[in-house]
């Protein structure tokens, strides 16, 4: 077992064939590869990066976005740390689609799991149908953290799961900390406690 | 050399003698012509020392001389023979390699000769054949046929034969059409007929004339009507089945292993045939034909399935029931259906998974036979698309998935219900809800192992970790965080506890209602996060055993998904930690701490009658132990023996604690000190025979404060510390230890000062 500070998992969800493989493919091993199948079940990768010095893994659980496997997809919300839910901005059926998938995270996923809203296929200048503002706008109603990337061309593909492993890491240290005051509060009730029966005593 | 050196030298000289005027100048000359002499007269004498030796040599050469002229001529006389045999044998070579040549162009005319003989034969015995109906002789002749050099053999036309020749190609051709079309026909008829021997016969001869794909397809859609055939009637036989049955519950995944089998049994059998006839490489058409049909006999089979079972409904009603989530969901569904319909799903999939495994192995052992390399990884990738793009995978993944997203409502509806009817069974320290939702996680996650399908067991693994950690952990430690009420009169309090638990009467007061539900909860958790392990240990252990040889990529999900599951444990063991931090702020501390000021009442610094008295009439630890007896016995009845434990544990440390303070603020005298150690090992005693581990490291400290309060004098101190410290090891602090034996009255506190620690 290699060492690592944290392990987050990364789950990436969304309408059939807006690029969630690609997207993962082009992050874990720096391919983009061609005319690929449709996932089947769930793929799962994994990917060490680097957050201020501490080694980071991320194990990200790549979604088939076909309706029939939509039950086992479900499975892996509620363990997630982090969700993309990825759409292409060069379908609109794609976009419409997301407030379903934000039903299904509301409904399955940890109320605290941070989400990430990616339109995907940028480089498709001439085809896009969905203008960055309106992508942003809902990612903002939703509380959600927006990005627009192009698997193909590795645009912003980087930069979202890094700002995800930053975040997450961020996430983590502030629960680390917050445990400690925890156990500083619980041994601190229990000394007002004790001296209060010493009160009662004397 | 020698002479001519002399001449050299002696000319000039001589040249010169009338010059040679002073006598200083002649003398000179003389003195070098002496010189000289000198050097001649050595060198003629080293000659004729030789002379001798050169002698001999000049005679020897002269003997020699004849010699050498013999060896010159038969020299001569050797060259011109190889010369003349290498002409000779160049131009024997030559005349060999022309006859080769011949020799080549004879039997080069031979095979002609030959070929035409063969087509001649050919054309008259492919006739007789056709009209005897001897297609394999006739298939025979056009084979062979079929390998003559067309080409070569229309050269030979302007020798006068070539209008034989044309006519017996274009018999030949005739021929090999006319066959090809009979062999169809044939074929066909023998189909319609079910004449498996001609089939059989005929099926062989479609390679021998080229038609390798037909032959193929044609015997494929045989084999296909065959199998539809007996797959309908199985699927009949299947529908008039009673509910008395014994396979009537799973009998459309029998019906579907029936055709699974039926088709393994054809690939099996002809598999040998094709390789023979066809070679390799050519089973996979055959199996893709075969698939075709599969596919259509296994949506006929699932339809049924799902009419008989009103599948979709049930599915439905599960949905509608998911979303809503209504209380009263199960009362809907006999739970029992639902357990029946989920087996027989799981069954069909296992038994799809098999026979998928079969078709692969089958296929990509027939093409590592007649490919290598890339080539072979190539047709492997065709062969993998091919099946996971198969009407049957696509049709048994929408099946899995409806059986997942049931199976994880069974589970969550039964695992409610048994949190919902959960009761505390008398002699037991955990409550009916254990039990009964581990049994049914673990039904449900087996299950699901068992439909082998990797994404689904995954699935489960999921929901069965949701489940323990929401619908199960957080019942759980709700009722622990409700506390355990501190009471008035803890001792009654207590008592009553023990005595609700063992005779099952939870209808008492409130409070200890209250107790029994946080100390059942207490032990729930602790008792369920060893169940957890367990759980994760033994299905961990099963889906290594089922798939062992599945990718590494499956193996790495199905591990994470595993991992999670035992992770559970992790947060139901948080439940028990937070209950222990519970008992020990609200039962133990406040308990032991009255217990412990008893000891502030009892003079330390005493006379040796009171040292005798004490003896007799113990003034504080025998009540001391007494109580601490009672408070365990009332919870160790109550407790699971683990949590039991951590009690004790947490009831040394805090007598430690307390004991450790109340140390401090008393003074001792050397009777006093020999009376606390006394007491020490009462307390020290009891405690260790009521526990299973070692408590005397709890009790390090309080030992060595007793060990210097027991000291005669303050300098004996440094017979145990530092170098002579033994296996000892403090414990104490040197600041602690002026401290405590300050507390001495008899110890000057100079003294005290001036130890070197």
């Amino acid at each position: 077992m290699d060492d690592y500070k944290y392990l987050f998992k990364v789950v990436l969800i969304g309408e059939a064939g807006v690029g969630k493989t690609c997207l993962v493919r082009r992050f874990t091993q720096g391919l983009f590869p061609p005319g690929q199948g449709a996932t089947i079940g769930v793929d799962f990768m994994i990917k060490s990066v680097e957050v201020n010095g501490e080694k980071i893994k991320l194990q990200i659980w790549d979604t088939a976005g076909q309706e029939r496997f939509r039950s086992i997809t479900q499975s892996y919300y509620h363990s997630a740390n982090a969700l993309i839910l990825v759409y292409d901005v060069c379908s609109q059926l794609s976009f419409d689609n997301i407030p379903h998938w934000i039903q299904e995270i509301e409904k399955y996923a940890n109320t605290k799991v941070f989400s990430y809203l990616v339109g995907n296929k940028i480089d498709q200048i001439n085809r896009r149908e969905i203008p960055s503002h309106i992508g942003e706008q809902f990612a903002k109603r939703y509380e959600m953290k927006f990005i627009e990337t192009s698997a193909k061309e590795a645009e912003n593909v980087d930069a979202l799961f890094y700002d995800i492993a930053t975040e997450l890491t961020k996430q983590a240290h502030q629960q680390a900390l917050e445990t400690d005051k925890g156990v500083n509060f619980k041994a601190h009730n229990t000394s007002t406690i004790s001296s209060c029966s010493t009160c009662l005593r004397f | 050399m020698a002479a001519s050196r002399s001449d050299a030298t002696s000319l000039p000289t001589f040249d010169g003698v009338e010059n040679l005027i002073t006598m200083t100048d002649i003398q000179k000359a003389f003195d070098e012509l002496c010189v000289e002499e000198e050097s001649m007269n050595g060198e003629l004498d080293n000659l004729l020392e030789h002379q001798t030796a050169l002698e001999n040599k000049m005679s020897g050469l002269h003997k020699i001389l004849p010699n050498l002229q013999i060896l010159e001529t038969d020299s001569k006389q050797l060259s011109s023979m190889v010369s003349f045999t290498s002409t000779l044998a160049e131009n024997v070579s030559s005349k060999v390699r022309q006859l080769d040549v011949a020799k080549s162009q004879v039997t080069a005319c031979i095979t002609r000769v030959e070929d035409i003989l063969d087509l001649k034969f050919c054309t008259d015995g492919v006739q007789t054949a056709l009209q005897n109906e001897d297609y394999e002789k006739a298939t025979g002749h056009v084979h062979r046929f079929r390998s003559l050099d067309e080409n070569i053999l229309r050269m030979s036309e302007e020798s006068g034969e070539g209008s034989t020749l044309d006519s017996s190609f274009r018999l030949l051709q005739e021929a090999e059409e006319k066959l090809k079309s009979i062999v169809n026909t044939k074929f066909d008829a023998a189909v319609h007929s079910g004449d498996f021997a001609s089939i059989e016969r005929f099926f062989k001869i479609f390679p021998l004339i080229g038609l390798h794909e037909e032959g193929l397809t044609k015997f494929g859609k045989f084999l296909s009507s065959q199998i539809a055939e007996k797959s309908r009637g199985n699927l009949m036989i299947a529908e008039s089945v009673t509910h008395k049955d014994k396979n009537a519950n799973v009998i459309y995944a029998e019906t579907a292993t029936q055709l699974f089998e039926s088709i393994a049994n054809i690939i099996e059998v002809r598999q040998p045939l094709i390789e023979t006839y066809f070679g390799s490489g050519k089973l996979f058409s055959l199996m893709k034909i075969l698939q075709k049909e599969c596919d259509r006999q296994v949506r006929q089979i699932l339809e049924k399935f799902k009419l008989k079972r009103d599948f979709d409904a049930v599915v439905q009603q599960v949905q509608q029931n998911a979303v809503f989530h209504r209380p009263s969901a199960t009362e809907k569904f006999d739970p029992k259906v639902l357990d029946v319909l989920l087996s027989e799903v799981v069954l069909l999939n296992t038994r799809t998974e098999l026979f998928l495994r079969f078709f692969r192995r089958r296929a990509v052992g027939d093409m590592e036979s007649a490919y290598s390399n890339d080539d072979l990884k190539e047709k492997i990738k065709e062969i993998d698309k091919f099946i996971s793009n198969c009407d049957l995978n696509r049709l048994m993944q929408e099946l899995i998935g409806n059986y997942i997203m049931m199976e994880e409502f069974f589970m969550r509806e039964m695992v409610l219900k048994a949190v919902s009817m959960d009761t505390v069974e008398e002699s037991s320290h955990t409550s009916s809800m254990v039990d009964d939702s581990f049994y049914i996680v673990k039904k449900c996650v087996r299950r699901a192992v068992s439909s082998s399908s990797v994404d689904g067991i995954c699935a489960m693994l999921n929901h069965a970790s949701t489940v323990l950690e929401q619908d199960f952990r957080e019942v759980l430690f709700s009722r622990v965080r409700a506390g355990f009420p501190s009471g008035f009169d803890l001792t009654q309090a207590y008592n009553m506890v023990q005595s609700s638990i063992q005779q099952g009467k939870l209808q008492s007061s409130d409070q200890e209602k209250a107790k029994t539900t946080f100390l059942v909860a207490m032990n729930n958790a602790e008792v369920s996060c060893e169940y957890c392990k367990s759980l994760k240990s033994n299905i961990e252990e099963e889906v290594l055993r089922s798939f062992s040889k599945s990718s590494e990529q499956s193996k790495a999900k199905l591990q994470s998904c595993v991992t999670d599951l035992g992770n559970v444990a992790v947060r139901l063991k948080e439940v028990v930690d937070f209950g222990v931090s519970q008992l020990r702020s609200s039962a133990i501390k406040p308990r032991i701490k009255p217990l412990t000021d008893a000891f502030l009442s009892t003079s330390h610094n005493i006379s040796e009658d009171d040292f005798s008295n004490y003896e007799a009439n113990d003034p504080w630890v025998q009540n001391y132990i007494l109580q601490i007896d009672n408070m365990l016995a009332t919870f160790k009845s109550a407790l699971s023996t683990e949590n039991y434990d951590t009690f004790v544990s947490q009831v040394t440390t805090e007598v430690t604690f307390q004991l450790e303070k109340a140390v401090l603020k008393t003074s001792f005298n050397r009777l006093g000190g020999l009376q606390f150690d006394k007491e020490l090992r009462a307390l020290v005693g009891y405690l260790s025979s009521v526990t299973t581990w070692t408590i005397r490291d709890k009790f390090a400290r309080l030992t060595q404060m007793a060990t210097i309060l027991n000291l005669e004098r303050v300098n004996e101190l440094l017979d145990y510390w530092g170098p002579n410290s033994g296996p000892l090891t403090w414990r104490l602090t040197p600041t602690e230890v002026r401290n405590i034996l300050s507390l001495r009255v008899d110890f000057r506190s100079e003294e005290i000062k001036k130890l070197k620690l």
